[in-house]
């Protein structure tokens, strides 16, 4: 019984002093920075943020392997949200106290809102997906890259072209639908009054609760109203799911369906390649081939993750967004130097990164002074043969945001 | 919890909360303990204590209802919106004082609660459980919908103040919320002794015989869900004065999901028995938050997936080990502990 004890003690030891030297080493490796994600990684958002997050790491760590930024080592802190605002504000308050926290990135508009109090009176920073919340308020919240109403603006300027294009008179229908919670309505602050100045008709808006499977009720509501176009704002594979309905119910060959930047992704096209021919993608960042054939992001993905399979739209999003840190990251470095380095350093870097290139993942950086919008350009593209195929060019978006008053 | 040998001499010992001289002297040093913890905790400890304690407000309400009245109800933190966006509308839009507002709240969503609970006159069980699910879904979509409560934008409740002094930081609104956890408790501890309590078990036992023995049904039940709402909403309205800031993701059906997890892991009619599911599955979730990271720097040829899922696949096996090795909660093993110490030198056979 005694020897059982002590061979069970020496195991607990072992363990606990493996466990110490572990962290220690860690611990012990000097000049780091820290990027806390609050990626929601087993929620309703998983399949969007977890491939950002691994990108970001994947980038990190290339950018550490090679000697990191002047010499410092970007460190990512990574907590589960599960896209539950109060774990969100859990680690927040865990990691605040972190001497070089830099920034940090919520999965949701929704955590950026809970947290930010909190990340203004830390005098830092924070990145949250498109609300214009942060546009409309110029504070230390930023967006991913555009504001989604902007990127619904230029869709607008797109299908009047289109409409244009197609030699129609009069000006087209425009529906909407999108999930019924802060995401949906938030593309109408701006985006609706943006339509409206362009003399085309938008039908009620179609909101719905996520988690909804068919859609054939909200697209023959939109179908009777006259729609031309369909503009759908959520987050794959429901775009997929209501593009599908719509090819089952023929609505596919009189309404042109346009995706946001978060629709379509590979795994969508894959499943449903019929039913997506023809709809087109507004996106901030690169896809298709086109993702899949540059050499950052190909390389990242089979040294990191053995497979191309891994360049999604959320992989493509998390390397950009890692791109503009490291370089903002240089930026403080050059004015602040390391150890004065925060997150309020972080926060005029930020601004003033203004043009800085990601290597044409997406356009060039917007953030500045008076902007919280990563980018300010969108590129098109259509589905065609199950791949998104390049429409236009890096395109400018529309600045929606000031066309909303009450913000 | 008696040592061997002290006995009740009469009515009022039997019924009494506090006992002896030993239960004083734990009361009194917990209670300097608990004061005294902003003093020494760190910012992070007394957020914890924060969560802890308003997550413990909330699983009173539900061990009222589904641990004492035997009505299961999944609708718990859409009464918890209730009460913060109750009490966010009463101060934001109409300016009342928060000390005002924060019993208002509770009994606005013990209001909306006994509304809600009327079905639970006609059904039970597994139905009883849809219809709170039902009704979850009611709360939030109007909330969502309602010009009044910010519809998906949120509030933004203003902190506590009195006088000049603003409540702005955890550790400052850590005196108010625990000081409301405390008396919820004693309330809660108080009424499960009196007749109300008696009854409530009864009905949760046996309703056809608890009828029979002339309990009225519909007030019960109807006062059960009204206590449920009304704890729900106070710590609804704790929630939203803490946070700042709060919108219907705060709220979903997966944190009701948690607090029924609580009541499994505690035990099912018993005060204790939320204080210990509560701090079991809130300090696993934290450990497991907090260890991810750390098992992923590990593991990372896994990338973060694995160890996150840690998250949802540690709460079920936790709820599942329990459902199956301990379906009385670690109340029960309180329960069994206090025996052994009443019998002592004596074993329990």
């Amino acid at each position: 019984m005694r020897k059982k004890s002590a061979v069970l003690l020496v195991c607990l030891l072992g363990v606990v002093l493996s466990i110490t030297l572990l962290s220690s080493s860690s611990i012990a490796k000097e000049k780091k920075v820290f990027f806390l994600t609050l990626a929601d990684l087993t929620g309703p958002a998983a399949g969007l943020s977890t491939p950002i997050d691994c990108a970001v790491r994947d980038y990190f760590k290339s950018v550490n392997e090679g000697g990191g930024v002047d010499g410092i080592e970007i460190d990512v802190i990574g907590v589960d949200s599960r896209y539950d605002t109060a774990r969100a504000v859990s680690a927040y308050k865990r990691y605040r106290k972190r001497p070089k926290l830099l920034l940090t990135m919520s999965s949701s508009s929704g955590m950026g809102d809970a947290i930010q109090p909190m990340i203004e009176r830390d005098k830092s920073m924070f990145l949250a997906p498109g609300s214009g919340e942060r546009q409309g308020h110029l504070r230390r919240g930023f967006c991913f890259y555009g504001p989604y109403q902007d990127t619904f603006g230029a869709a607008v300027d797109w299908l009047m072209e289109d409409w244009k294009t197609k030699g129609k008179s009069g000006k087209p229908v425009l529906g909407y639908i999108a999930f019924d919670n802060a995401w949906g309505h938030e593309v109408m602050r701006g985006g609706k009054e943006y339509v409206e100045s362009k003399g085309i008709k938008l039908l009620p808006p179609e909101l719905f609760t996520p988690g909804t499977l068919k859609f054939d009720v909200y697209l023959t509501r939109l179908a009777k109203g006259g729609a031309d176009y369909i503009y759908v704002e959520v987050c794959d594979p429901t775009p997929t799911y209501i593009t599908r309905d719509a090819h089952a119910l023929g609505l596919t060959k009189k309404i042109q369906m346009i995706h946001g930047p978060w629709g379509a992704t590979k795994l969508g096209i894959e499943s449903h390649p019929e039913a997506l021919e023809g709809t087109v993608v507004v996106s901030w960042v690169l896809r298709g081939p086109e993702a899949e054939e540059h050499p950052l992001l190909r390389d990242l993905a089979i040294k990191h993750r053995g497979s191309l399979d891994y360049v999604t739209t959320g992989y493509t999003v998390g390397v950009g967004i890692a791109i503009f840190f490291e370089g903002a990251l240089r930026k403080a470095l050059a004015d602040v130097g390391y150890e004065k380095i925060n997150g309020q350093a972080m926060y005029e870097a930020y601004q003033k990164i203004t043009g800085l290139e990601n290597g044409g993942i997406s356009g060039p950086c917007a953030y500045g002074p008076k902007s919280r919008r990563g980018t300010d350009t969108v590129k098109f593209y259509r589905i065609k043969g199950g791949k998104a195929v390049p429409l236009s060019d890096w395109t400018k978006s529309p600045d929606t945001i000031s066309y909303h008053k009450n913000w | 919890m008696r040592p061997s040998g002290v006995f009740d001499k009469n009515y009022g010992q039997d019924i009494a909360i506090v006992r002896t001289w030993q239960h004083w002297t734990v009361l009194i040093f917990g209670l300097i303990l608990l004061y005294a913890f902003p003093f020494f905790g760190s910012y992070y400890l007394i957020s914890f204590v924060n969560y802890l304690a308003i997550s413990v407000i909330v699983a009173l309400g539900l061990q009222i209802i589904t641990g004492y009245c035997g009505l299961v109800s999944f609708g718990q933190s859409a009464f918890m919106a209730v009460g913060a966006y109750a009490s966010s509308i009463l101060t934001v839009r109409y300016g009342i004082s928060f000390w005002v507002a924060l019993p208002l709240s509770g009994v606005v969503a013990g209001i909306i609660g006994v509304i809600g609970g009327a079905p639970s006159l006609r059904v039970k069980g597994m139905y009883l459980a849809l219809a709170t699910i039902a009704i979850h879904a009611l709360v939030i979509w109007l909330i969502m919908h309602l010009n009044i409560t910010g519809g998906y934008k949120g509030m933004f409740p203003p902190s506590p103040e009195l006088g000049s002094f603003a409540f702005d930081t955890d550790d400052r609104m850590y005196y108010i919320i625990c000081t409301v956890m405390v008396v919820m408790t004693y309330f809660a501890r108080n009424l499960v002794r009196s007749s109300v309590g008696r009854a409530f078990i009864a009905i949760r036992d046996n309703d056809l015989a608890a009828e029979v023995m002339g309990i009225n049904l519909y007030y019960h039940k109807l006062l059960g869900f009204f206590m449920a709402c009304f704890y729900g909403g106070i710590a609804g309205s704790l929630w939203a004065h803490l946070m700042t800031v709060i919108n219907v993701e705060q709220f979903t059906l997966i944190h009701s999901l948690e607090y029924i997890g609580m009541l499994i892991v505690g035990g099912m009619g018993s005060v204790p028995g939320v204080f210990f599911g509560v701090i079991f599955i809130r300090t696993l979730n934290e450990v497991v938050m907090f260890t991810s990271p750390f098992l992923g720097q590990i593991f990372s040829w896994l990338g973060p997936s694995p160890s996150a899922s840690l998250g949802l696949s540690t709460f079920g096996a936790v709820l599942i080990l329990f459902l199956k090795f301990e379906p009385r909660g670690l109340a029960h093993r309180w329960e069994v502990f206090k025996a052994s110490y009443r019998i002592y030198p004596f074993k329990i056979t």
